[in-house]
């Protein structure tokens, strides 16, 4: 399972995204978009939303940090 | 049998974190429940009014109220966003979202506020393709281009001033004849050379194909209408008290804000009280939000006192 987070260090519910993933020991890619315009770009097309935290699951994308989506999508329970 | 706590706290910014320090050290079977320790601090870039934090970034400020709350022996429950209220004999039952109801003989209202939406065509349907409501989170999206901040006060400066790392121009537009904004702000922002101010102008509608593409704006000295080209809309014209979730349960006043009593923060409504940014205190302060809790928690305190002796 391959997990990218598309997130902005000032964004508050990156943090909280990240913080959610790290606590259920689940490693991922960490991809600052403030740094990186090209990946700003290509989550806007891949997702239609100029919003972060994105993540990404063996390329299922969900916006916002929407902890049911995220949970199923990576087998979390709680 | 089912279980009653002493006090439910609906909120986890620094009025109910406050209210849940004081009712854990009170010994208060307590159950906090949040949608999550961010809120309206957690969205501020740098906080320079709260004591001992100088310079503190309001995520930060809200990790350390969130750590200093887990010091203590109470129950918290996240992703909560409660739903519905009422008042059932003696008890107070809380439905939230994604759990079942829960019940408590007191009730701390700690749910601040919530961003107040515009209102005009083409803003709900273009959120999270151009329009926002918070810039730290979504100004990055809007490198050199340009971008609108809607309302000329404290939030719309600071949301100007975080933008102006990414966007190539920034227009403040502002409905009234001048500027609230406090005078360090004005000052911050008068030496951005990509940041316009525009007085007078009321916005009538944001328009697009599959995002923010335009905005209409009608100047309200002259009446006369305008179309600006523009690629994001930042909306910071004040916010609403959070409070749809407990009509009909006490009073309110004309703004929606629940009426307290200021020294025990208590409704109309005994056992139930409101602290911080969601009542009709006048100003809407971190540290006052704080204290209010800790009124609230004392004054629930004594209030469940009373009632078993």
């Amino acid at each position: 399972m391959k997990v990218k987070v598309y997130s902005t260090p000032i964004c508050p519910y990156c943090v909280a995204l990240k913080e959610f993933l790290k606590e259920h020991n689940i490693e991922f890619e960490e991809i600052d978009v403030s740094q990186n315009q090209q990946a700003a770009k290509e989550i806007v097309e891949k997702t239609g939303q100029m919003g972060v935290p994105v993540v990404e699951v063996d390329g299922q994308v969900v916006v916002g940090f929407d902890r049911e989506k995220i949970s199923k999508l990576l087998g979390i329970r709680e | 049998m089912e279980k009653v706590y002493d006090l439910i706290i609906i909120g986890g910014g620094p009025a109910g974190i406050t209210a849940g320090i004081y009712a854990a050290r009170k010994k208060l079977k307590t159950l906090l429940l949040t949608k999550d320790f961010i809120g309206q601090v957690g969205k501020t870039s740098r906080v320079d009014n709260y004591p001992g934090f100088f310079g503190v970034s309001g995520q930060e400020l809200m990790k350390k109220f969130e750590g200093h709350l887990k010091k203590f022996e109470i129950e918290i429950k996240k992703d909560e966003e409660v739903t519905k209220v009422e008042k059932k004999g003696e008890f107070f039952s809380v439905k939230a979202e994604n759990s079942n109801e829960f019940k408590a003989k007191a009730l701390i209202v700690a749910t601040g506020r919530d961003p107040r939406p515009l209102e005009v065509p083409g803003e709900k349907e273009f959120i999270g393709r151009g329009v926002s409501y918070c810039s730290i989170c979504d100004s990055a999206f809007f490198k050199d281009k340009a971008v609108a901040v809607i309302g000329g006060g404290n939030s719309g400066f600071e949301a100007a001033l975080d933008l102006v790392k990414y966007a190539k121009r920034i227009f403040i537009f502002e409905r009234s004849d001048k500027i609230m904004a406090d005078e360090i702000l004005q000052e911050q922002v008068k030496k951005e050379k990509s940041i316009e101010i525009h007085l007078n102008k009321e916005i009538k509608k944001i328009e697009g194909r599959d995002k923010v593409q335009a905005m209409v704006y009608q100047d309200l000295k002259t009446g006369k209408t305008f179309q600006v080209p523009i690629d994001g809309v930042f909306v910071q014209i004040g916010t609403i008290p959070a409070t749809g979730f407990l009509k009909g349960l006490c009073e309110f006043n004309e703004k929606d804000e629940i009426k307290v009593d200021f020294e025990s923060c208590g409704t109309s409504t005994p056992g139930l009280f409101a602290a911080g940014d969601v009542n009709n205190g006048k100003w809407k302060q971190i540290i006052i939000a704080a204290g209010e809790g800790a009124r609230a928690a004392l004054a629930a305190y004594e209030y469940l006192q009373s009632k078993t002796l």
